[in-house]
């Protein structure tokens, strides 16, 4: 019985009066139809033919009228913002490298390594970029694996994949021969190995090899490829490839000597994507960089900080035509070639306006309780002395090099640690009975030079050796083990565990380059135990490994420290921004957010806690809620409130908890997480009695 | 042959610190923005105690070097200490045996420094460090040699080379460090030992010159 009438128009006039079917305007609305209309439509999720209906206007009005709308700024449409720059640095990568498509997963989701997240974009994307018919050369590397254990792509027909190179031995998981197997599982494609190793010993192997009917005649199906699936390998020094056996790493040195900066099936490319000569090259069986990318779709699936400069060089040679890669990678390697527009593009979300003057009360120094600056740290030291006299006391009057009144005694392995200072209280608030012997004192953020180190190991050693533990810096790295050295010229043995909690700093396949941060606290917990218990240094070094690789800790940072040589923020941190993924030197962190409440923060950095630690029921651990100098107590006590609801819907018990001010960073707001997962030599070792001037334990 | 005398220039790593020690609030500040800003701090106590001991005591510049060297080495810290600590007492090893420095030996010197460096650290150039700046250096030292150029214009090479190398670590991703950590955020700032570097290097460069002016005036 609706009166379908034409006589509506876009331009508001609508009819007020009691048409049949067709209600008044509702006051709220005031005179605005397109505003009911949006309503109707977006918040009352109606069909426009219904509303047509109740407005009493033609459908094709209601359609107008939203699309309006929009064109008004009555409806606006946004995407999620870490979607809308993972799609604009696609966009931008795909337009500035010419390339015939390009997919960025977004960086910020955490929950799993990136390698998987990887595996699972391009899986998802072979679907799209494989058709029946297809020759595909397929690359080796972890990357490619993950694609092929992720991937099903049905429906498809005679589709071959052939092995991109020669084989290796199965020492790693991602050999050629099982990446390609993996992909033509996941395709249901015909199989073609090389079946000649990828490196020979020398040019005329290769070359005999090279002309046996067999292997010509799979080469020949290679060189068919239409397609090539590859990842791209980096030669930083905690690459795959020194340490997955396919190269020998004296070859790789000469062409790291040459500039080599990436990897590509087997080849080395410098930062211009040029090829780089060397000893390899005419004893590598597999493709060729010209054959590569004479290939029509080049597919490459690469991403990490550390690969920007090789998928960069990879993109510049030619060699890739279709890139899969993550927000963060795909925005390095655009800074690096020079493009900053996007930056500014993705800044221009809503913000402060910034050109608004600055209040009269602005200060660009931060106060502090200073006298000269250079002296912050002899005063510091000189307080610490005086109020912890008891437990500890300077070795031959050095303040940089304190041991602990009853620490050492003979027969006991010796425990050293030490680091910079602005940590407080860390290092030297864990001297004593039951932890560790002695500690070296470096200056802010910095570490100690050796002789205090070295001085360190010799009053703390008691015949059985001395134990090291320090955070993975590379400057803590350089100076202990030159004391180390000096050390056992002494004839002390030194063993040294290099700590590596901080799970933000690097991902999983890099545990080792990991830094050490206030998980240190349970390590040296550990580590102090196991000395003090007179167990061996084997077993001492041992346990405190242990401890290291079951301690997860996760900082974030809301506003930035300041140092008191020049008391200004050494970084900034927008208003409404908080850092992922913090350090305890004031390094910025890997992520940036918007602020949010304290339980998502929480749940954040617990995520991603319980998926490195695999926890199941029944599980014990032990958590530190430290703060980095200024977030006060009352907001570490909410933190743990959600950490102990996030472990206990799991069932997994808190054998023992710290909250406060632990491993700090100088005047930071933020804090960090850490969890112990015990085992009953850890929980032993934990509730193992100590007496120090800020822990205390039995 | 131009050549300056090693016993009497001890004073150029007086003048190296002093540029240091100059330059500690910039030094901090650069640092501060991808690493702790620590930097100038460090490097000016370790320069200037080193210079408390080599003013006054009429030092060749072997042992001048030697003492730099050793102070950095065992009394700063930091991955810097034992990074330039390193490349000083190689320094002074290299030239310890020779009276007079030439072009020759002052390459030789700064190529067993890198060595040094290199040694010990396993960064690479292009990887935001100070090697960004040294290793360009020597190469335009050497080559101005190479091509024939007297010494004190090898030296100029030198010092425009080092600059243009530290100008250079803005456009660059940290790949060693604490820096490293921030991946891309690292672009677009300079590097603290990168520019510390450059500063030594010119320090040095001009002190050189200096000497071989005066040498240059007393054989007149």
């Amino acid at each position: 019985m609706t009166v379908k009438t034409s006589s509506a128009r876009k331009n508001g006039t609508v009819r007020t009066g009691p048409e049949a079917g067709a209600e008044p305007i509702p006051l709220r609305y005031g005179d605005d139809p397109y505003v009911w209309a949006c309503w109707l439509y977006y918040e009352d999720h109606m069909t426009q033919g219904d509303i047509a209906e109740i407005m009493g206007i033609s459908r094709a009005t209601v359609n107008s009228y939203l699309a309006d709308a929009r064109a008004r700024g009555i409806v606006n449409i946004s995407l999620e913002p870490s979607r809308l720059s993972s799609l604009s640095i696609a966009q931008e990568l795909k337009r500035h490298f010419g390339l015939h498509d390009c997919l960025v997963v977004p960086s910020d989701d955490n929950a799993r390594p990136l390698i998987d997240r990887l595996g699972t974009a391009a899986a998802q994307a072979l679907t799209k970029l494989l058709k029946s018919g297809d020759t595909v050369a397929v690359a080796w590397g972890r990357t490619v694996l993950a694609i092929g254990e992720q991937a099903s792509v049905p429906g498809l027909q005679d589709v071959t994949v052939v092995q991109a190179t020669g084989g290796t031995r199965a020492s790693f998981a991602y050999t050629p021969e099982l990446c390609a197997a993996a992909i033509a599982n996941a395709v249901n494609g015909k199989l073609i190995n090389i079946t000649a190793p990828a490196i020979v010993s020398n040019a005329e192997v290769r070359d005999i090899l090279l002309r046996e009917p067999l292997i010509e005649s799979q080469f020949a199906a290679l060189s068919k490829a239409n397609k090539a699936l590859f990842g791209i390998a980096s030669l930083r020094p905690n690459s795959t490839i020194h340490t997955s056996g396919f190269f020998e790493s004296v070859s790789v040195q000469q062409y790291l000597a040459k500039d080599a900066v990436g990897v590509l099936a087997g080849r080395f490319i410098d930062g211009r994507g040029s090829p780089v000569a060397g000893p390899l090259d005419d004893r590598t069986i597999g493709i060729s960089l010209d054959m590569l990318r004479s290939i029509g779709l080049r597919i490459a699936v690469a991403g990490g900080f550390d690969k920007v400069p090789a998928i960069l060089a990879a993109l510049r040679g030619g060699y890739v035509n279709v890139l899969i890669t993550d927000a963060a990678t795909g925005r390095g390697i655009l800074n690096a070639d020079g493009v900053t527009e996007l930056d500014q593009k993705l800044s221009q979300r809503p913000k402060i306006d910034s050109s608004v003057a600055l209040p009269s009360n602005f200060r660009t120094h931060i106060k502090k309780f200073l006298n000269d600056p250079d002296d912050v740290v002899e005063e510091m030291l000189d307080g610490v002395v005086k109020a912890h006299g008891a437990y500890i006391q300077p070795i031959k009057g050095s303040h940089r090099a304190l041991v602990a009144r009853t620490g050492p005694r003979p027969g006991k392995v010796g425990l050293v640690i030490g680091g910079g200072t602005g940590h407080e209280p860390c290092f030297l608030g864990y001297v004593g009975k039951g932890l560790a012997d002695a500690v070296a004192v470096g200056n802010i953020f910095s570490s100690p030079p050796p002789g205090p180190i070295f001085q360190c190991a010799r009053a703390a050693s008691g015949g059985q050796g001395v134990l090291f533990v320090y955070g993975n810096y590379a400057g803590d790295v350089m100076n202990f083990e030159m004391a180390a050295e000096m050390a056992a010229e002494n004839d002390i043995e030194v063993r040294t565990v290099v700590t590596t909690d901080d799970i933000a700093s690097s991902p999983l396949e890099d545990r080792e380059g990991r830094r050490g941060v206030a998980g240190n606290f349970f390590m040296f917990k550990i580590a102090g135990a196991a000395c003090d218990r007179g167990l061996s240094l084997d077993a001492c070094e041992a346990a405190t490994r242990k401890a290291n690789s079951r301690t997860f800790t996760m900082g974030v940072a809301l506003e930035p420290c300041s140092l008191p040589q020049t008391r200004r923020h050494n970084f900034e941190i927008g208003p409404d921004d908080i850092e992922i993924g913090m350090g305890i030197h004031g390094e910025r962190g890997v992520i940036r957010e918007k602020m949010m409440s304290a339980d998502e923060i929480t749940d954040r950095v617990m995520d991603r806690i319980f998926s490195e630690m695999k926890p199941a029921s029944g599980d014990r651990v032990a958590v530190l809620i430290n703060s980095f100098g200024a977030t006060p107590l009352m907001e570490l006590y909410i933190l743990f409130r959600r950490v102990e609801q996030r472990l206990s819907a799991k069932d997994i018990k808190i054998e023992a908890n710290w909250v406060g001010h632990y491993c700090t960073s100088l005047d930071m707001v933020g804090a960090s997480i850490s969890i112990l997962h015990l085992d009953n030599e850890l929980t032993e070792l934990l509730h193992h009695p100590c007496d120090t001037a800020v822990l205390r334990v039995g | 042959m131009q050549q300056f005398d090693n016993a009497s220039a001890g004073d150029i790593v007086l003048s190296i610190a002093d540029r240091i020690i100059e330059n500690r609030a910039y030094l901090s500040e650069i640092d501060g923005k991808i690493g702790d800003g620590d930097h100038g701090v460090n490097m000016a106590k370790g320069f200037g105690m080193a210079a408390e001991r080599i003013r006054g005591n009429d030092m060749s510049l072997a042992t001048a070097f030697d003492t730099l060297g050793t102070v950095l080495m065992t009394e700063i810290g930091g991955s810097m200490g034992p990074l330039y600590g390193v490349m000083f007492t190689q320094f002074a090893e290299t030239i310890e045996k020779s009276s007079s420095i030439d072009a020759r030996t002052f390459s030789a010197m700064l190529t067993s420094g890198l060595d040094g460096i290199q040694a010990i650290g396993s960064a690479k150039v292009g990887d935001k460090t100070l090697l960004d700046t040294l290793v360009p250096a020597i190469e335009a030292f050497d080559g101005a040699n190479a091509d024939g150029k007297p010494f004190p214009e090898a030296l100029d090479a030198l010092v425009v080379a080092a600059e243009k190398g530290r100008d250079g670590t803005k456009d660059l991703v940290a790949r060693i460090g604490r820096a490293s950590r921030l991946g891309e955020r690292s672009l677009g700032v300079l590097d603290a030992g990168a520019t510390s570097c450059a500063l030594i290097l010119k320090a040095l460069a001009l002190g050189a010159k200096e000497k071989l002016q005066q040498s240059a005036t007393a054989s007149d």
